[in-house]
């Protein structure tokens, strides 16, 4: 839409405007076509050389309930004094346009005050400044309307950038201290010597032995002694599997000792499941065995993957 | 370290009594190359009395390692091709009139033999399964108003074809619960299929099958089947695997929960024990270990969980399951 800002000398509507002394009232509005709705910006100026204070009635003399071509939306004054004893009020209104067609603009009143606010002065003034509504139609109607630009966030993203990276930088120091602290449990879990547990294992074995333990309980605590030093040491899963699951896998790695383990592990398998009794000798013997297997197999590295058991499908 | 005195002698006894498995099982490999596994779950189904569900593809022998069976051990062999238009009649007998003497009597049908070879089960409707899974579960068919004892020993061999279901009438659970063992017969290596073709791409007539094997035998190994020694450690083992079956997550497998709809049945249990203990009898052992039972416990409980709906949409088979609940259940 083409925006005209245009001037105007208003001239007095009322026999006043012969008087001496008469205010200079200049008018600006803009746009000069607008649709229907769309509102206009109108700015009268008051230079009034008397010193006096101007105000200024809109609609005057206007019947309320008929409908108005512009309505009053909202007005601001602004007042300031000049040199030679003169005074500028400034009035921005804002007026809503309903009427359809080339507008003029409804008159106004000036009214010129005294010191103790009486009014001294009426000057009825008739705008010739036309401004141009265009109906709704169905062209119009169509026409995409301007878009505003998107309202600012309240808080800027600058001020809240420094908050975010705050959170991401705790959230991943504490990530970092997570995985520190994991590698060092696992670090301390992978320093304990499988060995030497299974030894301790087997001594508190022997002195329960001695303190009365039945022969054939020991057995099944030796077998569960040595199947989780196989397991840990060797890295092949013991605890879920049979004797001759475990005779496959430690085979596959050809460690030392094997017939030794072997033996010891199907001694036990009889004690468990064919109701072997054997004495206390017999269990002691096998405790010492176990001892040595174990100190034997000290220098055996691990493999690095686990061993795969092979299931029977 | 030796075995008590009873065990000792049990397994000498043993050792002897199963010399005639041995000597059927190589008049059997001079017929059947390779399906070693196929032919030792045969041997212990009919060393505890239960009946075999055979699953696999077409030409895998299947039909030979039954007959030759059936013939190296000196058994009545019956073969039954189920069809879709057969009636229950036609597998029990039926009573047939005799106008010369006007009166009916019972004619016996092909299930009274020793051997029975289902050929193609789920070829025919539930009607005829029925009155075959009856006659496996009582032991005995009833004609008309009589009731006829089968011959001991019964055994059923049932193959279902595993590609191939248009037309068939696949098992009920319930069904499939009475058969021991549900074995896979898988496909013979490179060098036996090499032995077969050789071996059968000839015209000249094969020499009969020698029967090697009296019945007496199978009585007397079924009697030391009996005594041998299960410790309650492995009793127990037996149970916690089927009971996992049921109840994975208190076997610390919580994510198998979903996997199956059903577990095994209690029938499971008695199964696993049996087909153990004759295990170990192949094994010459007066006594039954873990290894026993992880041996046949694919077999005793495939066919015996249903995988649910989560482990069919990821492809799950009940010998996966079964594979997960070995490496969780902690051996004796």
């Amino acid at each position: 839409m083409l925006l005209l800002i245009f001037s105007t000398g208003l001239l007095p509507a009322s026999p006043a405007h012969a008087e001496k002394r008469v205010p200079a009232v200049t008018m600006m509005v803009t746009p000069d076509t607008l649709l229907v709705g769309d509102r206009i910006h109108c700015t009268i100026q008051i230079t009034n050389p008397d010193q006096e204070v101007a105000s200024v009635v809109w609609g005057d003399g206007v019947d309320s309930l008929s409908v108005r071509t512009f309505e009053l939306v909202s007005s601001k004054h602004i007042s300031s004094s000049l040199l030679h004893g003169q005074s500028r009020e400034k009035f921005e209104l804002e007026l809503a346009a309903f009427g359809t067609g080339q507008q003029f603009l409804p008159p106004f009143t000036v009214a010129l005050h005294d010191s103790k606010g009486n009014i001294t002065k009426k000057i009825v003034y008739k705008p010739s400044t036309t401004v141009f509504v265009r109906a709704l139609t169905d062209s119009t109607m169509r026409d995409l309307r301007p878009v505003k630009p998107p309202l600012k966030p309240p808080i800027p993203l600058l001020l809240i950038m420094p908050l975010i990276l705050g959170v991401f930088g705790v959230g991943g120091l504490v990530l970092l201290l997570l995985f520190m602290l994991k590698r060092v449990v696992r670090k301390s879990a992978e320093k304990v010597d499988s060995g030497q547990v299974a030894q301790r294992k087997l001594r508190k074995l022997g002195s329960n032995l001695s303190a009365g333990m039945p022969p054939h309980e020991c057995y099944e605590e030796l077998s569960n002694i040595m199947r989780s030093f196989l397991e840990s040491h060797y890295r092949i899963r013991a605890l879920e599997a049979v004797t001759q699951e475990i005779e496959r896998d430690l085979k596959k790695l050809g460690v030392a000792g094997f017939e030794s383990i072997m033996n010891l592990l199907k001694q036990a398998d009889l004690v468990k499941f064919a109701d072997i009794r054997p004495d206390v000798e017999e269990s002691r013997q096998s405790l010492h065995k176990a001892s040595e297997v174990i100190r034997s197999t000290r220098y055996f590295r691990p493999p690095d993957q686990p061993v795969q058991a092979e299931e029977p499908q | 370290m030796q075995l008590a005195v009873e065990l000792e002698e049990l397994g000498t006894r043993i050792i002897d009594a199963s010399k005639f498995l041995e000597h059927a099982e190589e008049e059997l490999s001079q017929r059947i190359i390779g399906q070693r596994d196929v032919i030792r779950r045969v041997f212990i189904a009919m060393l505890v009395n239960g009946h075999i569900l055979l699953e696999g593809v077409p030409g895998l022998a299947k039909t030979l390692i039954v007959s030759t069976f059936a013939a190296a051990m000196n058994l009545k062999f019956q073969r039954i091709q189920f069809t879709p238009d057969m009636l229950p009649a036609d597998l029990v007998g039926t009573m047939i009139y005799n106008p010369k003497e006007m009166e009916f009597y019972p004619r016996k049908g092909p299930v009274f033999a020793n051997v029975i070879l289902a050929d193609e089960i789920n070829r025919s409707p539930a009607k005829v399964q029925s009155a075959l899974l009856e006659a496996m579960q009582e032991r005995q068919v009833t004609i008309g108003s009589q009731t006829f004892p089968l011959q001991e020993p019964f055994m059923v061999l049932a193959t279902q074809n595993p590609i191939e279901h248009e037309g068939t009438y696949m098992l009920p659970e319930a069904q499939v619960d009475r058969f021991m063992m549900k074995v896979i017969v898988d496909y013979p290596s490179y060098d036996e299929e090499l032995e077969i073709m050789l071996r059968s791409a000839t015209n000249a007539s094969k020499a009969p099958v020698k029967a090697v094997v009296q019945s007496g035998d199978i009585f007397q190994a079924r009697g030391l089947i009996d005594r041998i020694y299960v410790d309650p450690r492995v009793q127990r083992y037996i149970v916690d695997l089927v009971v996992a079956t049921r109840v994975p997550a208190q076997y610390g497998m919580p994510e198998l929960a979903a996997m199956i709809e059903y577990g095994a049945s209690p029938r499971a249990s008695i199964f696993l024990l049996l087909a153990s203990k004759a295990h170990a009898f192949l094994q010459h052992r007066p006594y039954i270990t873990p290894e026993d039972v992880k041996a046949i416990v694919y077999d005793t409980l495939r066919h015996r969980i249903r995988p649910g709906y989560e482990a069919e949409a990821e492809n799950i088979k009940p010998s996966d399951i079964i594979r997960q609940i070995l490496q969780h259940v902690q051996v004796p």
